[in-house]
């Protein structure tokens, strides 16, 4: 667990900050709680939050790979942290 | 109801599939499940793909599909914060859970009360931790049972009396035979082929459901305008606003410290899985979006003016909603694979909340308790019975008690288990909380949570709470969270100065 990265540069983790972004597209009800514009007759409350869930699986992913590439950046070699333990890339299904 | 033969066959054709691959789950990565972490945690070597289907029918259970749309049909736009509440959870599985995982793994932790245990050296502590964990689970599992009666009623079974249980009470045998045997693994594979049978069914509901009432614009129509939308805040109150918010806000904090969440969480085979399917997840999301529409397109429909559909919707309310819509839209085959769709998305969590169940009371309460010099292949041993005796007291307590009761205990259930995010939580993030400081968190929260419910006749989580003149109304849960961490945070010193434990905690928590 304890990784010399992990103390070194908290900044490692400054993707992390973007998982923000969800809690700030459905944070604000009065910001979505209409009705018009409607798109293809789907109320604007509908179809925004369902957008705002592919928004949101869009920015979690985007944390996993700049997470992952600050991860390599940060150490070569063997590492212990908590991110690659166990199964690699290709995980079996 | 008319009984509905084509769909019957479908549905037990597709329910004896299941029971198979239930049984034959025992071999597959075979390994020796007289072991708990085999039996009860998959041997944790899910991949990314099987948690993915895993933790989707865990997640997003029958009562889910039932209720949601059912809220939805009946009082509109309030029904639909498990949106936003699904969305809100994978931000906090990415940045919270990974790191249980290490230190599960490490440890040889099965249960979040393992952690606990472990992290605090309380006994005292895990033990809350344990007891809150089946008490909230218990009534869950009951609440599957609810979404399966539903649509074995729709399929024109008889509900009445004691020969209308049968069907439910054979479900269940079967449930808890091949848990019994396959452990983890039943509910892993069945997961595949519910979350199949769910995608397919949603996706025919979604093309032809529209087709047939003449588009999304015509469905959306039908609703009255005032269901379309939260009604906004008049005076001094911030209404459905908060409300909606803090519903979706709390439920996510609540939904992972669930134990069979915790559970589906521990099986996988490192923490790069768990963050995988923070992403990968949401299209689960996105479907429950789609089903909670069904509630609309079930008002479109008019299924309440179908005398066909009378007597489900007096003995099941609005849940019958969907099932009713189904009845009046797909083929009867179809409605065989729809039906069949939400009762083994009955199972599956039913079976992982089971072994939930198992997994603490053999580890937390049997081991820690009775017998702590057990060994392994007694404590698999003892899991599996108490998996049956959860599921036998699941289904007693769904027939005798009434229904509302299963609803309010797991309206409390959630508001229970969120009390378990500070220990955890602070656990994981912090060095120097006290645990008899968290314990007494936990109770005043667990304490002020139970109050806020009662004050709503346990009807409505709810709570008006009144800050400087201003009404905001708020989910239970979320309140009295904030409670046990005021206590936690503000007792923390002084306990720490009564009896000292930093030593040993800051060699325990895993910063620096």
């Amino acid at each position: 667990m304890t990784t010399k990265a992990r103390t070194g540069s908290p900044w490692r983790y400054w993707p992390r900050l973007l998982l923000i972004v969800p809690f700030a597209l459905v944070g604000w009800v009065p910001l979505y709680n209409r009705i018009e514009p409607r798109l293809f007759g789907v109320p604007f409350f509908y179809w925004y939050q369902l957008a705002a869930i592919i928004a949101g699986a869009a920015v979690v992913m985007c944390v996993y790979y700049l997470d992952q590439r600050q991860t390599r950046a940060a150490e070569r070699g063997p590492r212990a942290g908590d991110t690659d333990e166990g199964a690699g890339p290709g995980a079996r299904p | 109801m008319n009984f509905n033969l084509t769909a019957t066959i479908v549905f037990v054709g597709l329910f004896l599939f299941v029971t198979w691959v239930g049984f034959i789950a025992a071999h597959w990565r075979k390994a020796d499940l007289n072991q708990l972490h085999e039996w009860g945690l998959g041997g944790r070597r899910f991949g990314t793909i099987v948690t993915w289907f895993l933790l989707g029918g865990d997640l997003y259970t029958a009562y889910t599909f039932i209720a949601v749309p059912a809220l939805v049909y009946g009082v509109g736009a309030m029904g639909f914060f498990a949106v936003p509440y699904t969305i809100l959870i994978y931000p906090i599985l990415f940045l919270v859970f990974p790191r249980l995982w290490v230190i599960a793994k490490r440890e040889g932790h099965v249960t979040a009360a393992d952690y606990i245990r472990f992290r605090f050296n309380s006994r005292a502590l895990a033990l809350a931790v344990a007891v809150t964990g089946l008490v909230a689970t218990m009534p869950y599992i009951s609440l599957q049972l609810i979404g399966m009666e539903v649509v074995i009623g729709a399929l024109g079974f008889p509900t009445e009396g004691f020969t209308g249980h049968i069907p439910l009470i054979i479900a269940f045998v079967i449930l808890a035979a091949f848990t019994y045997t396959s452990g983890l693994r039943a509910p892993a594979l069945i997961a595949v082929v519910k979350d199949m049978l769910i995608f397919i069914t949603i996706f025919a509901a979604i093309v032809i459901i529209p087709a047939k009432l003449g588009g999304y614009g015509a469905i959306f129509d039908a609703v009255p305008k005032a269901k379309l939308t939260l009604a906004p805040p008049i005076g001094n109150s911030l209404g459905n606003y908060s409300a909606y918010i803090t519903l979706a806000l709390g439920s996510a904090c609540a939904l992972f410290l669930y134990p069979h969440s915790m559970t589906g969480i521990l099986s996988a085979s490192s923490g790069r899985v768990i963050r995988r399917n923070a992403a990968a997840l949401s299209a689960y999301s996105f479907v429950l979006g789609l089903i909670a529409l069904l509630g609309y397109m079930a008002i479109a429909a008019r299924v309440d003016q179908n005398p066909l559909h009378a007597d489900g919707f007096e003995r099941y309310g609005a849940n019958f909603a969907v099932p009713a819509l189904f009845l009046d839209m797909f083929p009867s085959w179809f409605v065989g694979v729809a039906f069949a769709a939400v009762a083994i998305g009955a199972l599956v969590p039913a079976a992982i909340m089971s072994i939930a169940c198992a997994n603490l009371f053999t580890r937390n309460l049997y081991k820690e308790y009775w017998r702590p010099s057990c060994s392994d292949a007694e404590e698999a041993r003892v899991a599996k019975i108490v998996s049956l005796v959860v599921k036998v007291g699941a289904v007693v307590f769904i027939l005798a008690i009434p229904k509302s009761y299963a609803i309010q205990l797991q309206l409390l259930g959630g508001i229970w288990i969120i009390q378990l995010l500070p220990p955890i939580l602070l656990g994981l993030f912090t060095r120097g909380f006290h645990a008899h400081a968290l314990l007494l968190g936990w109770a005043a929260g667990t304490a002020v949570g139970t109050y806020m419910a009662a004050t709503r006749g346990f009807v409505s989580s709810i709570y008006p709470l009144e800050v400087l003149g201003l009404t905001v109304p708020g989910y239970a849960a979320l309140y009295s969270v904030l409670v046990n961490f005021l206590v936690a945070v503000a007792l923390s010193p002084v306990l720490d100065r009564l009896w000292p434990q930093r030593e040993l905690l800051d060699q325990r928590s895993n910063r620096r």
